[in-house]
């Protein structure tokens, strides 16, 4: 059974704590178009690492890694920013790659080019931070937005440039107010209303500066947003372990 | 917090190499240090006091310097790249002219020492020296020659540029602070340079370049051929001065200006300038020629002086075309067409081609020729030397800058300190800083300096220039690019709120320990390090200090909110909430 596990996909925590069913979604797309796919629900341990406990991170990450070892998958798909940063690093004998670089290579899932070419409303970008030298990144998701037929605004700070969201680093558990000062400079510098980022703690971060966000996985698997849409709020913190729980269930029944 | 020493030295590099306290260009540049931005700025905001207080800090002539400084600074200024530099020393006459009050000047001095210290030249460099040295307790005599204080300041510059009252007023602080000014003391005829190093603790020598040069030329003992230097002291000291109607001087530097432009004022009807140099090498300040040329002198650029004709007295001369003033190796080497001449009809030449100071007054000048750069002592321990003097005109400001030096010297020998260490920044040096203009910059316009009409200049010696009034001053001091780094503080919303640089707040890591919520509160986003011209990643030390903290706290965050991540981490990792799927062996049929 090993052997047909060429890849995995790792979602990452704050996804799973958004939306099961984006998750899900994510993985039948690459079963279709990756046949060899399979997926682990796992913290990575970055958080301890930000907070400074390096041997408690060590720990945290060889636990995951035996879990990668024992699929005997050879590359790793993240979604999630920090993941992708963490796993380059940390593990060495799998190719790590991001979903948004990999897209444009295997091509938009079924029915969603130009699927949104109607909307009404222009998305403005949030790039993130801890990625911001990867151009590869900024650009499929920019391919990707595209492909979609939405409307895009580039703020004054993206890409390479970009402005983190103020989640970044444990601030928000550690000085919440300025954290917030940082989420509201941040969303000031757009015009539109309606973000798209493509890390669930930034589109928490943007909904807390006074957006309306979402996640580009809501683009691509959701129905098509408009000004009539209602837009997601935020998850408790009771609702992201629930989200959490669904998740682990939406993967074990998708890779069944 | 126990700092390791990769910790520690990782800090130390942004202490040192951070530009947050790197001066703005203009600062460097000033040879007296003055905080130009800080002045500019309290002259925005209508804190005209307290912008002199500024500048006296660093000179005693906030008046003068704002009407004859050569403002190297203003070369500088950033806003030059932008469309043009600030008006900066009209901006310090127009503080002097608005708030400058005795009452406020710094008369303060330190103990008594008992030594004595002798000063020859009352010029701007003396002068300084004067100052600071009777602050520092020592009894300070000026000897001067001229029967008036200010040496080329008064007898160099015409008063139309530096009025004589503004001198004297600024001078005025001398003897207000017990300095014993002796004029009409010529050292070498009244009193023995001997005897005055005899009877000093130390002597500053700071005589003015007062004798002008002159070239052998055929005609040149001819009546009506004066010197500059001469003439222009004569007419500063109110002495006969005999000009004709027609005047030429020859000569392309600033004295060459203000000669032509003295003599125009004494009647002269028709004054032309002749120089050896052409357009940018001509060694006058652009704006000095423009003044003159306002007034209706001609320049002629590209003629040297072949003969000087006449019987008695000066009747013309003759020019020859000057086709290159430098050789290939930059040296001045002249090269004439003897065949392409032109003739100019005058009365009087003034010759205006340079000057140097009278050493004659020394017996064995070798000795004191010789000055150490960086404390301007000379071979004889007791004998400091500067100004004009010390070898080549300066312009006021390095000379002021050079007294400055000098008192530092002569207190710390006086002192038997050594006199050579933390000297480095003294005068002028080049700014660190690596400023970027803001393209969005708007273009603002040079305040240009009103000046009284030509009409009402000629045969006197009113003042030119009028000053900025409040309205102008305000508008110029507007255009201040305010340089200085800090470009992440000003980005990063937590490195304005906790400190005023990384500079200074990686001392304070270092000298007594910050809360740990600074460190705490990095979003680790890098956006610190795009903006440093250093590109230091303070995201890495602030890591290195989260690292150091949780160790000395048994492995826990110090932070209160972090307890919750304690949590989140083992449900993170708890069955419930992991899986780990294999690809599904259903899919290749599905495909």
């Amino acid at each position: 059974m090993e052997k047909t596990t060429k890849r995995v996909f790792i979602p990452g925590c704050s996804l799973s704590s958004y939306n099961p069913e984006l998750v899900g979604k994510t993985i039948e797309y690459l079963k279709n178009k990756l046949p060899g796919t399979g997926a682990i629900l796992k913290c990575c341990g970055k958080p301890t690492k930000a907070l400074g406990q390096y041997d408690e991170f060590k720990d945290r990450y060889a636990s995951l890694q035996k879990d990668i070892d024992a699929l005997g998958a050879e590359e790793i798909i993240v979604a999630c920013q920090s993941c992708f940063l963490t796993m380059s690093a940390y593990s060495k004998e799998q190719k790590v790659r991001s979903l948004w670089s990999l897209m444009p290579e295997i091509g938009m899932p079924e029915a969603t080019v130009g699927k949104a070419k109607e909307s009404d409303i222009t998305f403005g970008i949030h790039d993130s931070c801890s990625t911001r030298d990867r151009n590869d990144i900024h650009e499929g998701i920019r391919w990707i937005i595209d492909q979609l037929g939405y409307d895009l605004e580039e703020p004054p700070h993206s890409k390479g440039d970009t402005r983190c969201c103020g989640f970044g680093g444990m601030v928000v558990p550690a000085n919440p107010d300025l954290a917030q000062e940082i989420m509201d400079r941040r969303t000031a510098e757009f015009e539109t209303d309606y973000l798209v980022t493509y890390c669930a703690a930034c589109r928490a971060s943007m909904y807390k500066g006074g957006k309306k966000a979402v996640h580009i996985l809501d683009l691509i698997f959701g129905d098509v947003w408009t000004s009539e849409s209602d837009f997601p709020d935020l998850e408790g913190a009771f609702d992201s372990w629930a989200n959490r729980y669904k998740t682990k269930k939406k993967i074990e029944e998708v890779l069944s | 917090m126990q700092l390791t020493e990769k910790v520690l030295k990782e800090m130390n590099e942004v202490i040192d190499d951070c530009l947050a306290d790197e001066p703005p260009y203009c600062q460097a540049r000033c040879p007296l240090d003055i905080d130009v931005q800080g002045y500019i700025t309290l002259i925005r905001d209508g804190e005209y006091k307290e912008a002199v207080r500024l500048i006296r800090e660093k000179t005693i002539f906030p008046g003068i310097l704002g009407r004859v400084c050569a403002h190297p600074c203003e070369e500088e200024c950033k806003r030059g790249e932008l469309e043009e530099a600030l008006s900066i020393k009209n901006l310090k006459r127009f503080a002097a002219d608005m708030a400058d009050d005795p009452q406020n000047w710094d008369l303060s001095r330190e103990a008594e020492t008992g030594k004595k210290i002798a000063v020859i030249g009352a010029g701007p460099s003396g002068a300084v020296a004067a100052y600071e040295l009777q602050k520092k307790g020592h009894q300070v005599s000026i000897f001067e020659k001229l029967p008036e204080v200010g040496g080329m300041l008064r007898v160099g510059i015409p008063a139309y540029r530096l009025p004589h009252d503004i001198i004297d007023y600024e001078y005025s602080i001398l003897e207000k602070i017990g300095v014993d000014i002796n004029l009409n003391t010529e050292i070498g005829k009244d009193i023995a340079f001997e005897k005055i190093r005899e009877e000093y603790d130390a002597v500053y020598a700071a005589a003015g370049a007062h004798k002008g040069i002159m070239i052998p030329i055929e005609g040149s003992d001819l009546d009506g051929v004066l010197i500059a230097a001469d003439f222009l002291r004569d007419a500063a000291l109110g002495n006969d001065v005999e000009v004709g109607k027609k005047v030429l001087v020859i000569g392309g530097g600033n004295v060459a200006m203000d000669a032509a432009r003295t003599a125009w004022r004494l009647g002269a009807e028709k004054v032309n300038i002749s120089c050896l140099e052409t357009g940018s090498q001509i060694p006058a300040h652009s704006w000095e020629i423009e003044d003159a040329e306002e007034e209706g002198i001609i320049m002629n650029p590209g003629w040297g002086p072949k003969v000087i004709k006449g019987e008695n007295r000066v009747e013309g001369i003759t020019l020859k075309k000057c086709e290159q003033v430098f050789d290939s190796e930059g040296n001045f080497n002249p090269e004439y067409c003897d065949d392409n001449l032109k003739e100019i009809e005058a009365d009087t030449i003034i010759f205006a081609i340079g000057q140097r100071a009278d050493d004659s007054f020394v017996k064995d000048a070798e000795e004191i020729r010789q000055v150490d750069e960086v404390t301007l002592q000379s071979q004889k321990d007791s004998i400091f030397v500067g100004g004009d003097f010390k070898g080549k005109p300066l312009l006021a400001v390095e000379a002021m800058s050079h007294g400055r030096k000098a008192a530092i010297s002569i207190d710390r020998y006086l002192k038997n300190k050594d006199l050579h260490i933390d000297r480095e920044n003294e005068g002028a040096y080049e700014s660190k800083l690596e400023k970027e203009i803001d393209p969005e910059e708007p273009v603002r316009r040079r305040v240009e300096m009103r000046m009284i009409d030509v009409e009402e200049r000629k045969n006197n010696f009113k003042e030119v220039e009028l000053g900025f009034n409040v309205a102008e001053a305000k508008g110029e001091s507007l255009r201040c690019l305010e340089c200085e780094c800090k470009e992440c503080v000003k980005d990063c919303l937590m490195l304005e709120k906790y400190c005023d640089s990384p500079k200074a707040l990686f001392q304070e890591v270092k000298d007594v320990g910050i809360d740990p919520l600074v460190y705490f509160s990095c979003n680790m986003c890098s956006q610190c390090t795009l903006v440093c011209p250093k590109e230091f990643e303070l995201k890495d030390r602030f890591m290195a200090l989260r690292k150091i903290a949780v160790e000395e706290n048994n492995g826990e965050s110090p932070i209160k909110g972090h307890n919750a991540i304690k949590w989140h981490q083992r449900l993170g990792f708890s069955n419930l909430f992991t899986t780990c799927k294999p690809a599904s062996n259903n899919e290749e049929d599905s495909k």
